[in-house]
Order: structure tokens, then C-alpha cells, then sequence
């Protein structure tokens, strides 16, 4: 499926364009030289309403390889975000973007940053990926919810 | 190891097998349960186990009085089970789901694809369908076929697959010709359609001249998209029946047909083996058989919670010998748990409980492992300051200016402090004995064989030198067979044993054991003696009949060990959890 992966990410771009989720976005990224570079997206999430998550809108990239839609985006926070799910390194680990789990190809750029989205708020202590925000999860939720809440005041777009 | 070797002489056997019926083997069975067994005898074939010590018994040579009323039924150590090839495998589901077919009055299919669901439990089956057929139906996948029968395929259609075909014969992909699908392929063909404006949730192309197909969940992709997604599933996650509609969180099951339909020759042959293979691993009853390169399957309905009181080993028509509860090579008498347990202790401990007990020595007043490191025999201990003599182990302080030997052996501290070191390596000496044992019945079994490998090439000369047949010459494999397969018992005899609780019941089990080493030795001994024509025929007999008695004691240690277990008798000085 190597051969679609452009222009299914046109396509997928236009679609963006024409509807997306209030509060989102997601574009190409830019080259140094000026291009676009359509297998790097930039992207932001924002919190839902009603959790400690709200206010801010947390920036990650997708990166995507040449074999997508057969395989899936790897999506990273930029910086690395405080999230029991999320490696040190910012990759999200959640089933709908690992290859051998539940991803499929028929899943949208949409999908995966909704799927995202809701992650935030509802982090899964069965598959943790850094040690700081799933300890505090587990054994001091208030710490735990500071955390949350001092780093969406820091993530509030300018 | 062992087995492999043991393989290699049955599958000579089997050679000549191959062309006749296997139930002609059982035609040399005297154990009248399987005479009397209303099935049909091939699928008795588990049991060609001992066929040929009948044989011999047979002939009235020889009866050992513990084997007296054995033959009257199955032995207690021996379980039921079948060996299938894939092909009889792939003849058994279509046997189980022309049944339910026939039942509820379902295409084979469909049947096929709602069993697979249940993992071919038909019970739950049953069960679950009668419930609610249309939501078994959903989970399994199944497109109902009526909406796909009233439609025809378009002509459009027709010629986009024709021409898919010849274009993939550049590229050397075979895809097969409509004529060779199934007819539930050829029928999904009938939902293939051109649809302009649509747009494939895949590649997003929207190309009019690629045609797309939708499960009844209506998610739509044009075919190249599907078959790619197959192909992906197939080839590098190995999955067959479990693969979904490609649409998210979608849980509709792709079913055989739409694959058959969509896929290249080569991926639905390897689908085909796929769902085999999972059809397998996913039935409790069923095992591969794990000798290399072995594609037999065995069939066993011992329960995987009847394995503290059942060794359910099967053979394998390729001859190899194993347990169905563990797939380790067969360890009968001995439970798949201290099987488990004793293999993983020699492997943890055999080289480091034999050096500890040739190199080192306890301290005879803190009980410290003391390894000496220099040639004098004055010790000090580095973790107690404790100083004593290495030889006599008694203190040093009664050895006086004497600094480089010990004359003071009988001395009473000296004794006391040996005796303490007794004790405390008593354990270490037990597990030694049985170790050695176990050890010791391997190596013979291997020495047995290449004895055996090298009286088989005498054999064969003295055959062709002499008016011997090749029947007369043939009691040698037997006896080698049967020595080996004694030897393998033996071996687990010990590590049986190792783990018995000691009671009156362990001396029955020593003296089964002890009996049949000794008989097992005699034959041994018989394939080392030297071989002319003159006397072979004597050795002949002389082999034949140690060969039947040996293997009655064998019997004779399995089922009581057997027995044991379904009374309950055993006692054992471990818990039987991992």
C-alpha cells in the first residue's frame, strides 16, 4: 500500500480542512527549505472540558511511515507529555496506533487524535509507559492531579 | 537425544505402512478392547505403542505373571487418543460442520465460520445459537448469502477480475479463475461493485476504475485496498480468523469466502493453513507433534486438570514418542509437574551439587561451603574464624604441632563433626542418587543404540552370507526398541521416585523398578553378545523372550504407577503446583 501513502495523506489533509474537531489541528509540517513534508505532521490536542486536563492544548507530531495506511502513525508529544501512557521519550502508547494491536488502516488522522484525546483523561494502568505519572496515578492521585493541572497552565496556546 | 533415534527406526516401519491401510497393523493387536471396539480401528492407532511386544506374546512364548489380565483391556497408563494428518484434519471439520449444517439447516459455510468462532466447541455452540442465531451469526462474520444470491455480478465486474489475472501474471501472482473458487466465493463476488463518487476509506482515491466490496456493515474499500490489508494480515501478523473489517473498532469477521474472493493464490493457500494451525493451537484436544518436521497432529481428550493423576503420553505415527499434556518427550511414570520440576533442578543444580560435593566441605561449626584453596589441611573458617582439620574435620586445636597431616581420625570431635556434615548433606547425597541414576539410563539408552546400529550392519551381512531371512534377523530391532523405550521409563522412574514421599508404597514402586532393571540389564547385555550363525538362533530365542519379558515388567511398573494414581496412593514430598 506503499504506493497510496501520499495521497491518501492529501486526501486525508483535505478532509481536515473541510471538518475537524473544535479545538484541534493538524497540518504537514514545513521543511527547513520552505516544502511541506506531508509525512510530518504537527498536530495539538486540547483538553476536554471538565477535567483537570482542560485549558491546555498539548503539541505532537505524527510521524508517518512510508508503508501507511498498513501501518499506523507514530505519535509523539512535543515536549514529552506527563502521562502514565506517554514514554519518556513522548510517544503515546495506546492500542489503536500499535501495529500489532488494534490498528487498522481504516482509521483517520481524526480518529487517532480523538483517540488521543480521550487518553488524557482516562489513562490505562495496564500498559503504563513512565514510571513518574503512573506511580503518582496509582498512589497519590492529588499529587498526581496537581501535576495534571500545573502542566495545562503551562500548555495554554498564547 | 534419545527419541529422535527411536523415530528413525519406526518410520522405516512406517515406510511400509504408508501403502496399506493402518488398520492392518491392528490386525496384529491381541488386546481384545481393541478388537472389540465398535470404531473403526484406525483410529486406534495410538496404541500400535506395544503392538509389536504382542507380538511376541502372542506366540505364548512367554507370560509374566504381571502381565496376566492386562490384555483384556487398555492399560490405566494408556490414554485415547488419534493421530491425524492436516488433510484428515481439514476432513474433520467439514464432517463437524456438515453436522451442525444438517441440524439447523445453514449452508457448510456458514457453519464452518460460526464453529470457528466457537472455537469448535460445539456445545457452546449449540447453545449460544439456539440463544440467538442472529448475533452468532454477526460475531462470526457471516454475510448473509440472500442479499449476494439475488444480485448477479456486472459484466464490468467480470472483465475487472479477468484482467486482474492476466495483469498479475507479469508480476508472477497467481490468482485463481473464477471457475475454481468455492461457490460461497463466487456468490460474495456478486457485492463487488463500481460505485462512482464512492471513496475508499483506505487510499482515498476514489478511483472509478477500481471497484469496491462492503461486509454487511457496509464499510466500503476498493479491492485493492482489501487485498492489500489481507495480504498484511496474512503474511506478516499470521492471522486468519480473526481478521476484521478494516474500518475502526469495526468488529465484523472478513470470512473465508470474501477472502478466497479478494486474495492471490498463494495468500489464501497460506490462509488455509493458517486457520488450520489456529484451529489447532486453539483446541485443547489437539497438539502437534513436536518431533522436527513432523506435521502430524494428535487428538487427545485427557483434560489438561486430569494431569495430576494421568501421564497421557501418545506416539505419533512418525514414531515419536511424547506427552500430550506437556509436549515434553514421553516421561511416563512420571506426573508433567515433577517432570517440570525435576528437569529444571538438574538443570539448575546437577554440575554445581556434584562439584559442591567433590570440592568443598562444611564447616564443621557454622556449616559454611568451604572450597580449599591451598595444599595445608588447617582451615580457617573466613566466616566463623573457626579452625579445623580438612580431613578429619575435627578442631584443629587437638592436632597439635602435626601441621601437614592428620593421624587423628577416630578422634570423637572429629567423628561428631563428620556425622554433622552427614546429616546436612543428606539431602544433596539423595537428590545425588536419583541424579545419577536418571543420568546413567540416558547415557545407556544412547551406548544401546549405536551397539544396536552397529549388530544391525552385522546382521545384514550375516544375512546375506547365510540362509537366514530378513525375519529372522529382525528381533534385534525390537529388542533394541523395547530396551530403549525401558530405558526412557527407568530414567523417569528415578526422578519419580526422587519425588516420593517414603512410605510402604514407595518399596512396591522400588521393587517394579528394580525388577525391571534388572531385566533391562540382561537384554542390554544380550545385544552386546557376539553374533555367528551358529548360535543365533539360539540368541534368537534368548532375545525374544528377555524382549517380552522386559516389556511386561514396563507394563507391569506403569500400571501400577497408574493404579497408584487412580487410588490415590502416592505421596509425594512436594507440592504438585509450579
Amino acid at each position: 500500500m506503499s504506493g497510496i501513502c501520499k495521497t491518501r495523506l492529501m486526501e486525508e489533509r483535505k478532509q481536515w480542512r473541510k471538518d475537524h474537531p473544535y479545538g484541534f489541528y493538524a497540518r504537514p509540517s514545513r521543511r527547513d527549505d520552505g516544502t511541506l513534508d506531508m509525512m510530518k505532521w504537527q498536530a495539538g490536542i486540547p483538553g476536554k472540558a471538565n477535567t483537570p486536563w482542560d485549558k491546555g492544548v498539548y503539541k505532537l507530531v505524527l510521524l508517518f511511515p512510508d508503508e501507511y495506511p498498513t501501518k499506523p502513525p507514530k505519535c509523539q508529544f512535543t515536549p514529552p507529555l506527563f502521562h502514565p501512557n506517554v514514554y519518556p521519550s513522548g510517544t503515546v502508547c495506546l492500542s489503536i496506533i500499535n501495529v500489532d494491536e488494534d490498528w487498522k488502516p481504516g482509521i483517520t488522522i481524526k480518529q487517532i487524535l480523538l483517540g488521543i484525546q480521550d487518553l488524557l483523561d482516562n489513562p490505562n494502568p495496564n500498559s503504563p509507559a513512565q514510571a513518574e505519572a503512573y506511580h503518582l496515578f496509582k498512589k497519590s492521585p492529588e499529587v498526581y492531579l496537581k501535576r495534571v493541572r500545573q502542566q495545562a497552565n503551562e500548555n495554554i496556546p498564547a | 537425544m534419545p527419541v529422535t533415534d527411536s523415530t528413525a527406526f519406526h518410520n522405516n516401519d512406517n515406510d511400509q505402512l504408508d501403502g496399506m491401510d493402518m488398520s492392518a497393523t491392528g490386525s496384529d493387536y491381541d488386546d481384545d478392547f481393541l478388537m472389540s471396539d465398535p470404531y473403526d480401528p484406525e483410529e486406534y492407532d495410538g496404541v500400535e505403542d506395544d503392538g509389536f511386544y504382542d507380538e511376541i506374546g502372542g506366540q505364548g512364548l512367554f507370560t509374566a505373571e504381571g502381565t496376566k489380565g492386562l490384555e483384556e483391556r487398555r492399560p490405566l497408563y494408556q490414554v485415547e487418543y488419534e493421530t491425524h494428518s492436516e488433510s484428515e484434519l481439514v476432513q474433520l471439520q467439514k464432517e463437524e460442520a456438515a453436522k451442525v449444517s444438517g441440524v439447523f439447516g445453514i449452508p457448510m459455510s456458514h457453519a464452518t465460520m460460526m464453529l470457528r468462532s466457537m472455537k469448535w466447541n460445539k456445545e457452546r455452540f449449540f447453545e449460544r445459537f439456539t440463544e440467538n442465531p442472529e448475533k452468532v451469526q454477526l460475531e462470526a462474520g457471516i454475510v448473509t448469502l440472500e442479499e449476494a444470491a439475488q444480485r448477479r455480478v456486472t459484466p464490468e465486474v467480470k472483465q475487472y477480475f479477468a484482467d486482474r489475472r492476466v495483469r498479475a501474471v507479469e508480476s508472477n501472482v497467481q490468482y485463481p479463475d473464477w471457475e475454481e473458487l468455492s461457490p460461497e466465493a463466487q456468490t460474495q463476488r456478486n457485492l463487488v461493485e463500481f460505485i462512482p463518487d464512492a471513496l475508499c476509506e483506505i487510499c482515498f482515491s476514489g478511483d472509478p476504475s477500481v471497484p469496491t466490496y462492503a461486509l454487511p456493515c457496509r464499510h466500503r474499500y476498493c479491492i485493492d485496498c482489501y487485498r492489500e490489508y489481507l495480504t498484511h494480515k496474512i503474511w506478516d501478523e499470521g492471522l486468519s480468523a480473526r481478521i476484521q473489517c478494516p474500518e475502526f473498532q469495526c468488529p465484523i469477521i472478513v470470512g473465508e469466502p470474501v477472502v478466497e474472493m479478494l486474495v492471490s493464490s498463494a495468500d489464501f493457500s497460506r490462509y488455509r493453513n493458517l486457520l488450520l494451525r489456529s484451529y489447532v493451537s486453539e483446541n485443547d484436544t489437539m497438539r502437534w507433534c513436536p518431533a522436527p518436521g513432523c506435521e502430524y497432529i494428535i487428538e487427545c481428550h485427557t483434560p489438561q486438570s486430569a494431569l495430576l493423576s494421568t501421564v497421557p503420553t501418545v506416539r505419533c505415527r512418525c514414531g515419536h514418542a511424547f506427552c500430550f499434556g506437556c509436549g515434553l518427550d514421553d516421561h511416563q511414570p512420571c506426573l508433567c509437574i515433577l517432570a517440570r520440576k525435576w528437569l529444571k533442578k538438574c538443570s539448575d543444580e546437577s554440575e554445581t551439587s556434584t562439584w559442591i560435593s567433590v570440592n568443598t566441605q562444611e564447616c564443621p561449626k557454622c556449616q559454611a561451603v568451604i572450597e580449599k584453596n591451598g595444599g595445608c589441611n588447617h582451615m580457617t573458617c573466613r566466616k566463623c574464624q573457626h579452625e579445623f582439620c580438612w580431613v578429619c574435620l575435627g578442631p584443629w586445636s587437638q592436632h597439635g604441632r602435626a601441621w601437614y597431616n592428620c593421624n587423628r581420625y577416630d578422634e570423637n570431635a572429629s567423628k561428631q563433626a563428620r556425622s554433622a556434615q552427614e546429616k546436612s548433606r543428606e539431602a544433596l547425597t539423595r537428590y545425588l542418587h536419583y541424579q545419577t541414576r536418571y543420568a546413567n539410563h540416558e547415557r545407556s539408552a544412547d551406548l544401546d543404540r549405536d551397539m544396536y546400529r552397529k549388530t544391525e550392519r552385522k546382521m545384514e551381512l550375516m544375512q546375506q552370507a547365510s540362509s537366514l531371512s530378513w525375519i529372522e534377523v529382525q528381533f534385534l530391532r525390537d529388542a533394541a526398541d523395547t530396551l530403549i523405550q525401558c530405558r526412557m521409563t527407568l530414567k523417569w522412574t528415578y526422578a519419580f521416585a526422587f519425588y516420593l514421599a517414603r512410605n510402604n508404597m514407595t518399596e512396591l514402586f522400588e521393587d517394579n523398578q528394580r525388577d525391571l532393571e534388572m531385566a533391562t540389564e540382561q537384554l542390554s547385555e544380550f545385544l552386546e553378545s557376539p553374533i555367528n550363525p551358529d548360535t543365533i538362533s539360539t540368541l534368537r530365542q534368548q532375545v525374544l523372550d528377555k524382549t517380552a519379558y522386559v516389556a511386561s515388567r514396563r507394563k507391569v511398573v506403569l500400571e501400577d504407577t497408574a493404579r497408584g494414581f487412580a487410588e490415590d496412593r502416592w505421596d509425594f514430598n512436594v507440592s504438585l503446583t509450579e
